[in-house]
């Protein structure tokens, strides 16, 4: 994940790189994604990764909710 | 070893994190193993378990920690300076993670993915600042994992 000055520079990359458009978060958003995503204390004897439905749920709350986000292979539930 | 391999990873894993968050980057094969007095190969054995589960990312030759998220044990282009220590990000968003993770404020300093212009990026008090720029993801969600070095 990368940062840019502009869509315009996202576009230039991207194409550059023969790839397609990917998602594009605001400062703010990439911030509350940071925090959400790195709360947890991973000193923490209980810490566990997050699961699919719990990743899911915060991608949800953030407002992530195109098919780029999507965590489950097609045809799976 | 005496402990059953789950426990030894999740104390592998605490210590990771402790010292991590602590000095910025993450400890090697053989800190960790003069820490809990075991031998290397069972902290390496523990570091494979740790990676396999998506909990760290080792790297290639040697079995050392290459990310322990959000931070990295080698330089990257994502610079953060805080007033303890400075350390790398692997990416934009492990970058804001670690004043996210550390709950302090930091001075995140990087370039624009295209052009190179130095970008810098402030957190205060628990909000960013100076908010110039957008972060793009190029791989979808579901692939992260699949060559996370690249993502």
């Amino acid at each position: 994940m990368l940062l840019f000055r502009s869509e315009e520079h996202i576009e230039r990359w991207w194409r550059s790189w023969k790839l397609e458009r990917g998602a594009v978060l605001t400062m703010e958003q990439a911030w509350r994604l940071a925090q959400a995503w790195y709360g947890p204390d991973r000193r923490h004897p209980g810490w566990r990764r997050k699961t699919v439905d719990e990743t899911e749920a915060l991608f949800a709350e953030l407002g992530f909710t195109s098919a780029f986000w999507n965590l489950r292979q097609p045809g799976t539930t | 070893m005496d402990q059953k391999p789950d426990e030894f990873d999740s104390q592998i894993r605490q210590h990771i994190y402790e010292v991590t968050l602590g000095r910025g980057y993450p400890p090697t094969l053989a800190e960790t193993s003069g820490h809990f007095r075991v031998a290397v190969p069972d902290v390496k054995a523990a570091f494979e378990r740790l990676a396999a589960g998506h909990i760290i990312v080792l790297q290639g030759d040697t079995g050392e920690i290459l990310m322990a998220n959000p931070f990295s044990a080698v330089p990257t282009p994502f610079l953060v300076e805080l007033a303890e220590f400075s350390c790398y990000g692997n990416c934009i968003w492990d970058a804001l993670g670690i004043p996210a993770i550390l709950h302090k404020d930091a001075r995140i300093k990087t370039a624009c993915g295209d052009c190179g212009t130095a970008m810098e990026v402030k957190v205060v008090s628990g909000t960013v600042q100076g908010a110039v720029g957008l972060v793009h993801f190029a791989i979808p969600a579901l692939h992260w994992w699949d060559d996370i070095v690249f993502n």
